[in-house]
């Protein structure tokens, strides 16, 4: 009975409630009484649940709490100075101000951008090889500078999916001819996102559209829809053809290798391999009149050994083999290879010294150096052309071809038209103010990073399995007002910062705890251990040796364990500075080496091969591991008991404080004071102990 | 009666296990997929041989009729073109060993004296034809991996838990080919494999750099705890800070209690010579199984042991069967030694090793004395932990290309593993956004033949 009156409700499609992440956006209003929206709607849940939220946090917890977050660095000494001795009312204001200014936020803010769009150095997990990855750090680079530009988010997105964050593709002079816009030349970086997808397999760029699918819909969208790869999705409006609809958006695009060089340097190449092929032509020219008669007599003994019927393909000259007919002559193709080894058991001895000889000066000339590039995707004319379908299970091999598609894409009004493009097209309905989902998505993301936890609990999840947010007008407003403010993240990011929630102190009493245990309402701010890339940088700037350096290749760590740790195969072609701050540290999954650095690992960074929208917080022992024997805390400890005492000109008291300032962001209690000094003993040698302790201290890692 | 606050401490330590994973001693998080009775196997070795080892040339004996002849074949690698192909000579000669006369080739004269511990499965097949795919096939059960499956030791893990608190539950020693085979996928992080090594190192940062003060450890650890106390107190109601005091600790106990698992010292010579330690060719890999024997009796759940990993693995012998050989002999003397220490210290039965590689080698060969990879029909050895010794497990076809007789997936390896540890292969499930993910969705289950 009851099994019937529910087949019939899910017959009865009409009648289900829609997604509220479907409804459109109205801008709530606000409740009366609070300086800030924030608090106002947050305000209205702590009455109706009688919290009571924690008063404003100290201004050094403050200070170290906002460095951090919008930088990613941790407060020096000067810094807590200025702080304090600023008691005008716009202190804190101008403050958060200055750091949305420091170049280092764009550091900071594009890790957790790229988090949610799977950067990464390598990627291969079946022994593919990412084309991209050599330039791909310039992706990463465009995102910062775009970050500290404040683009807007709506171009932040646009530029990362057509490469041009500007809307109008064509303009009309004053003759009335019209002509291309050109795109924004730093952009061609931002389809580094496209680029970073494709994966060569079989002698085929593949994955492009696939990833660009799922990474989209789950960055921008907030929506499942790779649940939708082999059937439609059991919870959301969201159907198998709407998934290979999508696809057909991305299923033209091409890989383009962009050479970045000026004239005198491409020439200069130019010229350096023509002398390479110089040198090596005579050389191969001899080899082959060395080998050429013992090869021959392999390969027709092997070629006598196939089927007749392969005999008679193989033998045919390329060109007047069917394709059917090249196919099966590549798949033989292994088999009649003939490698130096086989050639030299039939050679005569005097001529397999000649053989070497040559073999040796063939690896003589040297090959002039890659100039630099990055890669770009671009529309093949011919696939642009070609049919898309719907794949069996998502394998490419299996398209189903009674099953085409069109272009198009999950909640596709009927209006949108591709004339500029598919891209376009998507692109355009994407980041319209009455997309629902394409603010709503972006400021839970924003509030996230912020505030350790989202408004909305499963950031790239606004379907039905992840249910309603706690505060749907406070996310509501947000989204209105961000839109109204055209998408401008800095605006954002300061109206969440002088909110008194952003100020609160993250202490917990027992009243609260028993109502809300956790937190969902933000009557305190949540305590929140620093994520692996400003534990990096913390440790590098309080002992004075970080190096700023903005952008460049990434650059790999060398693991302790040097059985266990592998290293790139073309080593040297990343900067390897590894005192650059952490977000530079490579990631990155193939098959063969470790890319990760163990650190990157065990303080819970992804390898960036899915994307990551929200990082596990551990707590675990291989950290302590790291934090108490790693040579680079050792080293640091020593730095920063040297720099601590030259702070204090070499008084013992005053170098303590220093180094509680410089590591934890605060002078210590007259307590720590003396339990610092009584573990120095008066022995200024002793204080790279105390500075071993500070690396070790909770409130080092956690932060207020 | 606790008091209120009492409660709403242990109320937010909730998390903690979560936040602790496998590397503290718990009971397992999947107690509703345990078989009721006492497990046979507490810890399992698991070999894992990289790039296919030789089955027809080593515990698959056939003989050469077929040698020179074209066969129906397929291409090499991921190119499964059919075509011809000629069958190469197997130049090993075999030897019945034991009371079960069960044949082992020359390249294993060791294990072939303990070959009355194992149980041979000569019928195991799996989909994917190239390493890395194969491998990942082999650890994770899938053959394609949509989703961040985890590895079979992840699972087990999870599972089960483990009872030493002083070491990780997961172990993996060695270079493997491919990182999944270490990785905890969507169940954790923290069910990873550890890895381990025999040395003064078998823990990255295990022990403080040189020139640290390690007297003053102790010293600055109290001054440490001392300095936390406000903070921890500030904080009692966060789950986190519980959990980085339990870190500590834990981190503690493997820098006092690892050092003295890879201390060989007070191990004799008629044990260390078991395993051919201080020999040139058996010390490297005798020494690590020695130090995975010393896990195991130390609680460690899952052992897993790669050999000549890093990209298609050494065992990859498409050029020449010959660089088989010293491969051979590398574990040929380590392995059997493991058998008779294990034996020897009453821990073979509740112990169970397993051997294998992601595929074994085809009759065939691309144009060259070696083989390419076989899928469809390998072999893999397990001994102790309540397994059957002297019996063989089905059969591959006349030129050990496919299996034939009583075909095993690779998952039927894992079900094995699992019922062996007293667990249910059919309730090893996960569920990830509401979806529930099997661990095992292939094969028959348990190899109940030598059980």
């Amino acid at each position: 009975m009851v099994a019937a009156l529910l087949l019939a409700l899910a017959l009865c499609g009409a009648e289900k409630p829609k997604l509220w992440s479907l409804q459109p956006v109205v801008k709530p209003p606000v409740p009366a009484g609070y300086a800030n929206p924030i608090d106002a709607f947050l305000g209205v849940r702590h009455k109706e649940k009688g919290l009571t939220p924690a008063g404003p946090a100290d201004k050094l917890t403050l200070l170290r709490r906002l460095t951090f977050d919008l930088t990613g660095l941790p407060p020096t000494p000067a810094q807590q100075d200025a702080f304090l001795a600023d008691d005008s009312p716009q202190a804190y204001e101008s403050l958060a101000g200055r750091l949305l200014a420091d170049p280092q936020h764009g550091v900071r803010w594009a890790r957790h951008w790229l988090d949610v769009l799977r950067y990464a150095d390598l990627d291969g997990l079946d022994g593919s090889v990412m084309p991209a990855a050599p330039g791909i750090y310039l992706w990463r680079d465009w995102m910062i500078h775009a970050l500290n530009n404040d683009l807007p988010y709506d171009q932040f997105v646009r530029a990362q999916i057509v490469g041009n964050r500007h809307r109008a593709l064509t303009s009309m002079s004053a003759t009335g001819r019209r002509g291309r816009v050109e795109a924004n030349p730093e952009d061609q970086f931002a389809l580094g996102f496209l680029a970073r997808a494709a994966l060569t397999r079989n002698n085929r760029d593949q994955d492009i559209a696939i990833a660009a699918v799922e990474t989209i819909s789950s960055a921008f969208l907030g929506l499942t829809v790779a649940c939708a790869k082999c059937h439609d999705h059991r919870y959301d409006p969201i159907s198998q053809k709407d998934y290979y609809a999508m696809k057909a958006l991305f299923d033209p695009l091409v890989l383009r290798k962009v050479v970045l060089a000026g004239p005198a340097e491409i020439r200069a190449n130019g010229h350096a391999m023509e002398e390479y092929r110089r040198q090596m032509e005579p050389i191969e020219a001899e080899i082959e009149t060395v080998v050429a008669s013992y090869r021959d007599k392999l390969y027709d003994e092997r070629v006598g050994m196939l089927p007749p019927a392969v005999q008679a393909i193989v033998r045919k000259p390329a060109r007047q083999r069917s394709v059917a007919e090249q196919k099966i002559a590549d798949d033989y193709f292994p088999v009649l290879r003939i490698d130096p080894p086989k050639i030299k058991e039939i050679m005569p001895k005097d001529e397999i010294a000649r053989y070497d000889e040559l073999l040796k000066k063939q690896r003589g000339p040297k090959r002039p150096p890659e100039l630099t590039a990055h890669w770009v995707v671009e529309e093949s004319p011919v696939l642009l052309n070609a049919k898309s379908y719907v794949l069996t299970s998502g394998d490419p091999m299996r398209p189903e071809k009674d099953n085409p598609v069109e272009p198009g894409f999950p909640l596709k009004p009927a209006d949108v038209d591709f004339r500029d493009g598919r891209r376009e097209g998507f692109v355009d309905w994407l980041t319209a103010p009455e997309n629902p989902l394409f603010a709503r998505v972006a400021v839970n993301r924003i509030w996230q990073w912020h505030f350790g936890e989202p408004l909305h609990r499963t950031p790239s999840d606004f379907g039905t399995l992840g249910g309603k947010p706690a505060n749907q007008p406070l996310l509501d407003y947000l989204a209105a007002e961000f839109a109204a403010h055209d998408y401008s993240m800095k605006w954002l990011h300061n109206l969440i910062l002088t909110s008194d929630a952003y100020k609160r102190s993250s202490r917990a009493d027992a009243k609260n705890m028993e109502i809300d245990p956790s937190n969902t309402y933000l009557w305190r701010f949540r305590l929140q251990r620093l994520e692996a890339e400003p534990l990096w940088d913390s440790i590098l700037l309080s002992s004075g040796d970080l190096d700023f350096t903005l952008g460049g290749k990434s650059f790999q760590t060398v693991n302790a364990d040097s059985k266990q740790s592998i290293f790139l195969p073309r080593d040297g072609t990343f900067e390897n500075r590894t005192n650059r701050r952490g977000a530079y540290m490579a990631r990155g999954y193939i098959p063969s080496t470790d890319v990760m650095a163990h650190f990157l690992d065990s303080f819970d960074v992804d390898d960036g091969r899915t994307p990551c929208p929200l990082r596990t917080s551990t707590v675990t022992a291989p950290q302590s591991l790291f934090l108490m024997n790693d040579a680079m805390v050792e080293k640091a400890s020593a730095r920063l008991a040297d720099l601590a005492l030259r702070d204090a000109s070499n008084d013992l008291k005053g170098a303590v404080d220093a180094a509680f300032r410089r590591t934890i962001g605060r002078a210590p209690s007259p307590v720590e004071r003396d339990r610092g000094l009584s573990y120095v003993e008066n022995d200024a040698a002793r204080l790279k102990g105390l500075a071993w302790m500070l690396y070790n201290l909770d409130e080092f890692l956690f932060v207020r | 009666m606790p008091t209120r606050r009492e409660t709403l401490v242990r109320l937010a330590n909730g998390f903690l296990g979560t936040a602790m994973g496998a590397l503290w001693a718990d009971d397992g998080k999947m107690p509703g997929a345990r078989l009721a009775g006492e497990p046979k196997a507490r810890s399992v070795i698991y070999i894992f041989l990289c790039g296919g080892l030789s089955h027809i040339d080593t515990f698959d004996p056939k003989d050469n009729k077929f040698a020179g002849t074209m066969m129906d074949a397929i291409g090499f690698g991921d190119n499964n073109a059919p075509m011809k192909r000629p069958v190469i000579p197997i130049l090993r000669t075999f030897k019945r060993y034991g009371q079960s006369g069960i044949p082992v080739s020359d390249w294993f004269p060791h294990i072939g004296q303990t070959i009355d511990e194992f149980a041979v499965v000569r019928s195991m097949h799996c989909h994917q034809t190239n390493h890395f795919p194969a491998v990942i096939e082999h650890t994770t059960g899938k053959s394609i991996r949509q989703f961040e499956h985890p590895c079979f030791g992840s699972w087990v893990t999870y599972a089960l838990g483990t009872t030493n608190k002083n070491l990780p539950a997961f172990v993996n020693i060695g270079r493997p080919s491919s990182p999944v085979q270490l990785s905890g996928g969507y169940i954790g992080v923290s069910y990873s494999a550890t890895p381990f090594q025999p040395g003064d190192t078998p823990i990255p940062n295990l022990m403080p750099p040189p020139g640290a003060a390690r007297v003053e450890r102790d010293r600055q650890m109290e001054a440490l705890a001392a300095l936390n106390q406000k903070f921890r107190a500030d904080y009692v109601f966060d789950s986190e800070i519980a959990a980085r005091m339990k870190a500590y600790e834990l981190a503690g106990n493997m820098m006092r209690t690892a050092p003295s698992i890879v201390d060989f010292e007070n191990e004799p010579k008629s044990v260390k010579d078991l395993y051919g330690i201080g020999v040139k060719e058996t010390d490297d890999f005798g020494r690590q199984l020695l130090l995975a024997r010393r896990l195991a009796q130390n609680g460690v759940r899952f052992i897993q042991l790669c050999h000549a990993g890093g990209g298609n693995g050494a065992w990859d012998a498409h050029g020449d069967m010959k660089t088989h050989e010293p491969l051979c002999r590398s574990v040929d003397q380590p392995i059997a030694g493991l058998v008779r220490d294990l034996k020897q210290q009453g821990m073979l039965d509740n112990t169970l090793v397993v051997l294998t590689s992601e595929f074994g080698r085809t009759p065939w060969s691309q144009n060259t004395t070696g083989r390419d990879h076989n899928a469809r029909g390998f072999s893999t050895l397990l001994a102790g932990g309540g397994v059957k010794g002297g019996v063989v497990e089905g059969s591959t076809d006349e030129v050990g290309y496919k299996a034939l007789e009583s075909p095993h997936y690779i998952s039927d390896l894992q079900a094995t593993i699992l019922r062996q540890m007293g667990l249910d292969h059919k309730k090893m499930d996960f569920h990830v956004n509401g979806r529930a993910f099997h661990l095992i969705e292939e094969g028959t289950g348990p190899i109940t033949a030598i059980l």
